[in-house]
C-alpha cells in the first residue's frame, strides 16, 4: 500500500546530482510518518488534548460556555487564560521561573534561584532514566517489564539498609549502598523472569502482582522497629548517614539545589546499557531473543536464561533509582510516598525513547520535566496532568498508524516503527 | 510439573486397566506441611477455641470447639491427601483429593487464625461477602473473556474499571440516580475498550502495549478529573443503590432471606451480585450456543479460517471489544456505586489485573471464571475480615498481600496448561493472508 508514496520519493532522492530544494525535502520530511515527527506530533497533539481537558474540567471556563452564543469573547479569553496559566505554571516550575529572572536580572536573586527549577527537573529526571533503562532494556528481550516499581521499592530498602547499618567512609560507603540497592532491585525483578522461563507466566501479570505486593512489604516493612525512624512517630525509615549520602551537585551555588550525584550514574548506566544492547554477547543475546526466540533457540541460546538474566538486569537498573532516592533524600529518611510513580513513568519513558537508551535519557529529562513542573504547580493545576499527558504521548507514539491517519501523513519507506510485547 | 502415570500394581484385578496418578513432590510437600501445622496447632494452640456463629439469621446460636484438634485434625485430613497424591492414586480421583486437601489446609489455617481470642467466625458474614467481593473480579474476567476468545488481549481492565469507578459516580452524583450512574459507567468503560478496539482493529498496534497504556490513560486522566472536580463539591457524592433484600419483601418473599446461610448469601444481596451470576450464564450461552459465539470462537481461534466462511474478522472483534467494555465498566461501578464510596485515586489497585489472572484460572471460559472469582472473593474476603479482626499472628499488610500472592501463585502455575486462544493477540489484516 506504500507504492503510491515511494514513487515519487526515489524519483527524487535516487538521481544523485538533481537535489531537491531544501525547502522541499524538509515538507516531504515533516509530511512523513517517520519516528522523529511521530514523536513531535505525539507530543504536540498530547498538549492540545491536555489543554481540551482543562478548559472542560475548570469550573468557571466551563461556566462560560453556558453563554457562548451570546458572548463567546469570554469563553475564548477563559479558555486562553486557563490554557496559558496552567501550561505557564508547569513550565516555570520545570525550566525558568519568569519571575525570578525578572529578580535576577534586578540584581535580588541569585543564579542558584534561577536555577532551581532545572535543578528540580534533574533531581526527578534521575530516577526516570533508571526506570526507564529498567523497562527498555526488557523490551529488547520482547519482555514488557511494568515491575519497575516493585523493583524500585527493593532497590530504595536495600540501599537504605546498608546506607543506615555500616559505618565506613564515603568512597566505600556510597558504592556499597548503591550496589546493595541495584542488587536488590536485581533479586525482585529476577523472579518474573524465573517464573516465565519455568513456568510461561507471563511477566506483564507477575510483575504488577509483584508491585503491589512490594507496596505493601514497604508499609510493613517501614512499621518494623529495624526501618522506622528512631526520632518521628509518623511511617518514616531512618535516614541514611551523611556517608552513604549522595553528594549534591550544585551545592556549591546554593545548598537548597538538590540534583545530586545519581544523575551522573544515570546517564553513566545508559552509556553502559547501550554498550550492553550494541556491543556486548549478552546484549547480542537479548536482541536476539527479542527479534525471534525460535530462532535464537534454534541457533542454541538459552532462552529461559535470558529472560531470568534480562529481567534481572531490568531489575538492578530499576534497583538504581531506588537507590537515588533512597540515599538522595537526605536527612528526612524514605515514606511511602517517596516511591511516587517513578516505576510506572518508566514505561512511558521507554516507550517515548523507543528503548534506546539516547532516546531514554531524553525521554526522562522530557518526563522529569512534565513530573517537576506538575509537582510545583500543584493546587492550580492537577498533578495528575503530569501521567496524563504522558499517557496520551506515548498512546500515539505505541499507534504511528493512528497518528499517520489523524494528520494524513505518508508511510516512511522503512515502513512504521513500533514497540512489541508478546501475547499470552 | 510432571505427571507420572504407572500402571496399578497387579493385585486386585479389578484395577488393572485404570489409570493411576502419582505427583511425588507435590503429594510429599502437601503431607509435610500438613504434618507441621498439626504439630504445632497441638502444641502451641493450647486451650484457645473457635466459636461459628451465624451472625445474620440466628443471632444467639454459636458453636465453641477447641481450636487445637479441630486445627490438627483438619491439618491431618491435608497431610492424609498429600501421602496418597505421593504413593498415586487412580487418575479420576486425583482432582476431588488435591482439591480436599487444599480446603482442608486452607480450613486448618483459617480456623488457627479464627482461633484469637475476640475472633468469632462469622459463616454467614464471611460467606456473602465472599461472593459480594468476588464481583470485580467476576466481571473484570467475562470482560476479557469477550474479548481474548475474539482475539483481542484485553490488559486495560484496571483503566475500565477506575473509568467505570469514576463516572459511575459522577454521573449518579449529577443525576442523583445510581441507575444512571451504572449506565455512566458502563459507557465509561466502553469508551476505553472501543479505542483498544480501534487501534487493534483498524490500526493492528501491539495489544499488550497498548493495554498498558490505556491503563495508564484511565489513571492519569480519573486522578485529573478528581483534582479538577474536587475543587467544586457535590461531583463525587454516590448514592449505593439497594439490596434486593427489600425488593423481596415487597413482593412477600422475605421469608427467604431468613433461611440460614443460604438466606443471607443469596438473597440478601446486592443487585450487583444478581447481575454478575446471570451475566456468567449469558456469556456462557451466547459464547457456546449461538452464532454468534460460534463465529466469536472461530474469530478468536483461526480468523483465516472465519474470514473464508465469510465472517468479517475485524468487524466482529471490534464490536466485541467494545461491548466487554460495557461489562468491565459494570464492574468499575462496583468500587462506588455498589460499596457507596466515594471515588478515589487509584481505588481499584490492581484487582484489574487480578481479574485477568481470573480469566486464565477460569481458562476462558465464563464457568470458570465464576469459580475463579468465588476463590479470589473468598481469599479476599478473609483476608480482610482477619484484617478487621485485630488479628495479630499475621501483619495486615500480609494479609492484605493475600489476593496478589494468590494470583502469582496460580498463574505460575497454571498458565503453561491453561491454552490461551490461539489467535488471541494476533492482529488480522485480511490483505496479507
Amino acid at each position: 500500500m506504500s507504492n503510491d508514496a515511494q514513487a515519487p520519493a526515489t524519483d527524487k532522492s535516487e538521481p544523485g546530482p538533481k537535489k531537491a530544494p531544501f525547502g522541499v525535502v524538509f515538507l516531504r520530511y515533516m509530511t512523513e510518518a517517520n519516528s522523529v515527527m511521530v514523536t513531535v506530533y505525539s507530543l504536540l497533539m498530547a498538549f492540545v488534548i491536555g489543554a481540551i481537558l482543562l478548559i472542560v474540567s475548570d469550573e468557571y471556563t466551563r461556566s462560560t460556555f453556558t453563554y457562548f452564543f451570546s458572548r463567546p469573547q469570554d469563553a475564548v479569553y477563559a479558555s486562553r487564560d486557563i490554557i496559558y496559566e496552567s501550561y505557564l505554571a508547569v513550565f516555570e516550575g520545570a525550566i525558568l521561573n519568569l519571575n525570578t529572572l525578572d529578580r535576577f536580572a534586578a540584581g535580588t536573586a541569585e543564579l542558584g534561584d534561577l536555577l532551581r527549577p532545572i535543578s528540580e527537573t534533574l533531581l526527578y529526571a534521575t530516577p526516570l532514566i533508571f526506570t526507564g533503562l529498567a523497562v527498555g532494556l526488557a523490551f529488547r528481550a520482547g519482555l514488557f517489564n511494568i515491575g519497575a516499581q516493585g523493583q524500585l521499592i527493593f532497590g530504595m530498602m536495600g540501599a537504605l539498609i546498608i546506607g543506615f547499618s555500616l559505618d565506613l567512609p564515603p568512597i566505600v560507603h556510597i558504592p556499597l549502598a548503591v550496589a546493595a540497592g541495584a542488587i536488590a532491585g536485581a533479586a525482585f525483578g529476577a523472579v518474573p523472569g524465573v517464573l516465565k522461563a519455568t513456568t510461561g507466566a507471563h511477566e506483564v501479570i507477575s510483575s504488577i502482582m509483584l508491585n503491589n505486593i512490594a507496596a505493601l512489604f514497604l508499609v510493613w516493612a517501614l512499621s518494623t522497629s529495624f526501618l522506622h525512624s528512631d526520632t518521628k512517630t509518623d511511617l518514616v525509615s531512618k535516614s541514611p548517614d551523611a556517608s552513604a549520602t549522595l553528594p549534591k551537585l550544585l551545592a556549591w551555588l546554593n545548598p537548597s539545589l538538590r540534583v545530586n550525584l545519581a544523575l551522573i550514574i544515570g546517564i553513566a548506566a545508559a552509556v553502559l546499557v547501550w554498550w550492553l544492547l550494541s556491543k556486548s554477547t549478552f546484549g547480542y543475546r537479548i536482541r536476539a531473543v527479542g527479534f525471534n526466540e525460535h530462532a535464537s533457540q534454534t541457533a542454541g541460546m538459552n532462552i529461559g536464561r535470558t529472560y531470568v538474566t534480562t529481567m534481572g538486569t531490568a531489575g538492578g537498573l530499576a534497583g538504581l533509582a531506588g537507590a537515588a532516592l533512597a540515599l538522595g533524600v537526605g536527612s528526612t529518611g524514605i515514606t511511602t510516598n517517596t516511591a511516587l510513580e517513578y516505576g510506572f513513568d518508566g514505561i512511558t519513558v521507554a516507550l517515548l525513547g523507543r528503548a534506546n537508551p539516547a532516546g531514554i535519557v531524553a525521554a526522562a529529562l522530557l518526563f522529569g520535566a512534565l513530573k517537576a513542573g506538575a509537582l510545583s504547580a500543584q493546587p492550580d493545576v492537577p498533578v495528575d496532568i503530569s501521567i496524563l499527558l504522558q499517557a496520551i504521548i506515548v498512546l500515539f507514539i505505541a499507534a504511528p498508524a493512528l497518528v499517520r491517519a489523524i494528520l494524513h501523513l505518508r508511510i516512511p519507506r522503512g515502513g512504521l516503527v513500533t514497540l512489541e510485547a508478546k501475547g499470552w | 510439573m510432571a505427571v507420572d502415570t504407572a500402571p496399578a500394581p497387579a493385585t486386585p484385578a479389578a484395577l488393572l486397566d485404570e489409570k493411576r496418578t502419582r505427583k511425588p513432590i507435590g503429594g510429599a510437600v502437601l503431607a509435610v506441611i500438613g504434618a507441621v501445622i498439626g504439630g504445632f496447632a497441638l502444641g502451641k494452640l493450647g486451650d484457645r477455641s473457635v466459636t461459628f456463629t451465624l451472625n445474620l439469621t440466628l443471632p444467639d446460636a454459636s458453636w465453641t470447639v477447641p481450636a487445637a484438634p479441630t486445627v490438627a485434625i483438619l491439618a491431618a485430613l491435608a497431610a492424609a491427601a498429600g501421602i496418597l497424591v505421593a504413593i498415586g492414586v487412580p487418575t479420576r480421583w486425583f482432582k476431588l483429593i488435591m482439591a480436599a486437601g487444599a480446603t482442608c489446609l486452607a480450613l486448618s489455617l483459617l480456623c488457627w487464625a479464627m482461633s484469637q481470642e475476640g475472633v468469632v467466625f462469622r459463616i454467614e458474614s464471611i460467606l456473602a461477602g465472599a461472593l459480594f467481593l468476588s464481583l470485580p473480579y467476576m466481571f473484570g474476567a467475562l470482560s476479557g473473556v469477550v474479548c481474548e476468545r475474539s482475539g483481542v488481549i484485553n490488559i486495560g481492565i484496571e483503566g475500565q474499571f477506575l473509568m467505570g469507578a469514576f463516572f459511575g459516580v459522577l454521573v449518579a452524583s449529577i443525576t442523583g440516580n445510581s441507575y444512571a450512574g451504572i449506565l455512566g459507567a458502563m459507557i465509561a468503560g466502553s469508551l476505553l475498550t472501543l479505542l483498544l478496539a480501534a487501534l487493534a482493529t483498524r490500526y493492528q498496534v501491539n495489544q499488550v502495549v497498548t493495554g498498558v497504556i490505556l491503563n495508564l490513560l484511565a489513571l492519569g486522566f480519573t486522578g485529573f478529573m478528581y483534582d479538577q472536580l474536587k475543587k467544586t463539591p457535590g461531583y463525587n457524592n454516590p448514592h449505593g443503590v439497594s439490596n434486593i433484600s427489600s425488593w423481596l419483601e415487597s413482593i412477600g418473599l422475605g421469608f427467604l432471606g431468613d433461611i440460614p446461610v443460604i438466606g443471607p448469601v443469596l438473597f440478601r444481596q446486592s443487585i450487583f451480585v444478581y447481575v454478575g451470576l446471570g451475566l456468567v450464564a449469558v456469556i456462557w450461552f451466547l459464547l457456546y450456543r449461538t452464532r454468534w459465539g460460534l463465529r466469536t470462537r472461530a474469530v478468536g481461534e483461526h480468523p483465516a479460517a472465519a474470514d473464508s466462511m465469510g465472517v468479517n474478522v475485524n468487524r466482529l472483534r471490534f464490536w466485541n471489544v467494545a461491548a466487554a467494555g460495557l461489562i468491565s465498566g459494570f464492574g468499575g461501578a462496583f468500587f462506588t456505586i455498589a460499596n457507596n464510596l466515594a471515588f478515589n485515586k487509584n481505588m481499584t489497585a490492581g484487582l484489574g489485573f487480578v481479574a485477568l489472572a481470573v480469566m486464565i484460572v477460569g481458562r476462558w471460559n465464563p464457568l470458570g471464571v465464576l469459580a475463579g472469582a468465588l476463590i479470589f472473593g473468598f481469599t479476599t474476603q478473609v483476608s480482610r475480615y482477619l484484617d478487621t479482626a485485630g488479628n495479630s499472628i499475621i501483619p495486615g499488610e500480609f494479609l492484605q498481600m493475600l489476593p496478589y500472592a494468590v494470583t502469582l501463585v496460580v498463574v505460575a502455575g497454571l498458565i503453561g496448561k491453561a491454552k490461551a486462544p490461539a489467535a488471541d493477540g494476533v492482529p488480522y489484516n485480511p490483505g496479507d493472508k
